[in-house]
């Protein structure tokens, strides 16, 4: 596999940490290497965070993603899309949350926008907002394809009380299926 | 330290479990970004061996009550960032005076003051090496990756009980919460390197605490073991008591540099990165030196040959080295988050004033195109 970026933005609070970890950790469960990296503001809430995913089968050095070298980016607050969206490549998937994140029509000719409403569907579908990291990590594997599936939900449930196992294996089954349907629409 | 294992984590958190590993049973501090989780992650492991983590109601009663557990013989730490070290200061002016062994481990973020609370810096290079007022001889040791918050924390306190005084372990923002992969040594393996501190066995009437060879660290026998002394931050001569005799004040801080300034040899660590064929030297610790790999790699791909000196321990520098490197290349280019707090010391040791600088100070990382484009000025 060659190198796979990616990149989480939202902002403080809505806990986009946990898929980056979740990557990091399956991909060197598969023998190579994955690093995560945070960046975030001093408010405790309300400023941008990005989450930047290395996934490579080589040592990486550099634990930030590279501007002009991410793959695939997903973001679910404006604040973070604008501030973070110029480090995707040309030709890059951007998936968005269409109710919080409102791109250009310019970038909508650069990049491939995708709209899935994830907080939506972690809130209302199902049924915990909490869940949205799940969705996001099962959206992000369905279109790098980085990491063999179920190594990845395995990884995501060892991070995950038993007593939410169901829950978030819910959750990724519905990121899956909204992303599954978004690529069949393009 | 053959036998090793693999982790996936965050500097922060293998710096405290590389803590509970050495032997440390005691964190006294007050949670501060970007070092808080060091203290969430000790404050769960410590009750399971038998040790204590306390939350003190601020970074000084934190360092105190450190202090405290390291004079009645424990193993201890405290961690913060710039801010808390500033506050700290006072009080590791009387571990150096004492010579009480700690640990105290510095996530560097932006400064002065708070600064750039969630945002990495190097900018306690120049602190660490003179934290309190007064004379005497830092120990500072530098992660330069997630392997190394782990085994530099271990070799802190191993230095701390050898040299009897505070060892620094700076990490900073970007590596202290950086998560990946990381190679480190069985828990095991670092109980068995583990070298305590020396202790007096005869009778405590005989015991004079500081009456040491001139190059040696005070003998500090645990508290409430039968031996009784006296601590001080006053000038104190070998009992611990206070006094002002002019020869013993006078040894007592030549006794504080001797013990380590002859030993540098000990403490000395360094990594050499593709230095042997290169026509460019670029000197740089810490997390800098993650880009700096990445940029080296980079340039020699396009036929332009870098090394890189990264020091692993700060203070005292490798002067030594320094000098050799100084003398060996024509071009020399020192990198850091700070405005040039090590370049001085490069400086100084390669004795020359034509070291290129590449600094920043805006709370964000170097990118490897940061550290290209300087060197392709060159």
């Amino acid at each position: 596999m060659s190198k796979i970026v990616m990149r989480f933005t939202g902002v403080g609070g809505q806990g986009v940490l946990l898929a980056g970890e979740i990557f990091a950790a399956a991909k060197i469960k598969e023998g190579g290497y994955g690093v995560k990296t945070a960046t975030y503001t001093s408010q405790v809430r309300g400023g941008a965070t990005v989450v930047d995913i290395q996934l490579d089968d080589n040592e990486i050095f550099y634990p930030y993603a590279i501007d002009g070298e991410i793959d695939f980016m997903l973001s679910v607050a404006d604040i973070s899309y604008q501030q973070f969206k110029n480090g995707v490549k040309d030709g890059g998937t951007i998936v968005i949350e269409p109710n919080l994140v409102h791109p250009t029509e310019e970038d909508r000719k650069r990049w491939n926008i995708v709209e899935i409403p994830i907080i939506t569907i972690a809130k209302e579908e199902v049924g915990n907002v909490i869940t949205q990291s799940v969705v996001a990590l099962a959206i992000a594997n369905t279109y790098t394809k980085a990491l063999d599936e179920n190594l990845l939900v395995e990884t995501m449930l060892s991070k995950v009380p038993p007593r939410f196992h169901e829950l978030n294996k819910k959750a990724y089954e519905l990121g899956k299926k909204y992303a599954t349907e978004a690529m069949a629409e393009a | 330290m053959s036998a090793t294992r693999e982790v996936i984590s965050s500097g922060n958190e293998l710096a405290a479990m590389a803590a509970v590993d050495a032997g440390c049973r005691f964190f006294g501090g007050y949670p501060l970004t970007p070092s808080s989780e060091v203290m969430h992650v000790i404050s769960d492991l410590l009750p399971k061996v038998g040790g204590a983590a306390i939350q003190m109601e601020d970074e000084i009663a934190g360092v105190a009550a450190a202090i405290g557990a390291g004079m009645s013989g424990v193993r201890t730490l405290t961690a913060t960032s710039g801010p808390g070290i500033s506050l700290k200061a006072e009080n590791l002016g009387l571990a150096q005076m004492c010579e009480v062994p700690l640990v105290v481990i510095n996530v560097m973020r932006g400064g002065p003051s708070t600064g750039l609370p969630t945002r990495v810096s190097q900018g306690d290079v120049a602190q660490a090496k003179n934290p309190s007022h007064g004379d005497y001889k830092s120990i500072t040791v530098c992660a330069g990756n997630l392997a190394e918050c782990y085994t530099e924390t271990v070799r802190a306190f191993n230095l701390a009980d050898r040299f009897m005084q505070p060892v620094f372990v700076l990490l900073d923002e970007t590596i202290g919460h950086m998560h990946a992969k990381a190679e480190i040594p069985t828990a095991q393996a670092v109980k068995e390197g583990i070298v305590p501190r020396k202790t007096f066995d005869g009778a405590p009437e005989d015991y004079l605490p500081y009456g040491v060879e001139q190059d040696q660290p005070a003998v500090l026998n645990p508290m409430f073991t039968g031996y009784r002394y006296h601590y001080t931050g006053l000038h104190h001569d070998a009992s611990g008591f206070p006094t002002e005799e002019i020869e013993t004040c006078r040894k007592l801080i030549d006794r504080l540099f001797q013990k380590v300034e002859k030993y540098t040899d000990e403490i000395e660590s360094n990594e050499e990165y593709m230095i042997d064929d290169a026509d460019i030297l670029i000197i740089g610790y810490g997390s800098a030196s993650l880009a700096i790999k990445e940029a080296i790699n980079m340039l020699r791909k396009d036929g332009i040959k870098v090394g890189m000196f990264r020091p692993i321990t700060l203070w005292p520098s490798p002067e030594k080295r320094l000098h050799e490197l100084g003398q060996k290349f024509d071009k020399v280019l020192s990198v850091e988050l700070n405005q040039g707090q090590y370049l001085e010391e490069i400086q100084r040791s390669m004795g020359r004033l034509d070291i290129a600088k590449l600094t920043k100070t805006n709370g964000r990382p170097f990118s490897p195109s940061d550290i290209i484009e300087k060197v392709k000025e060159l």
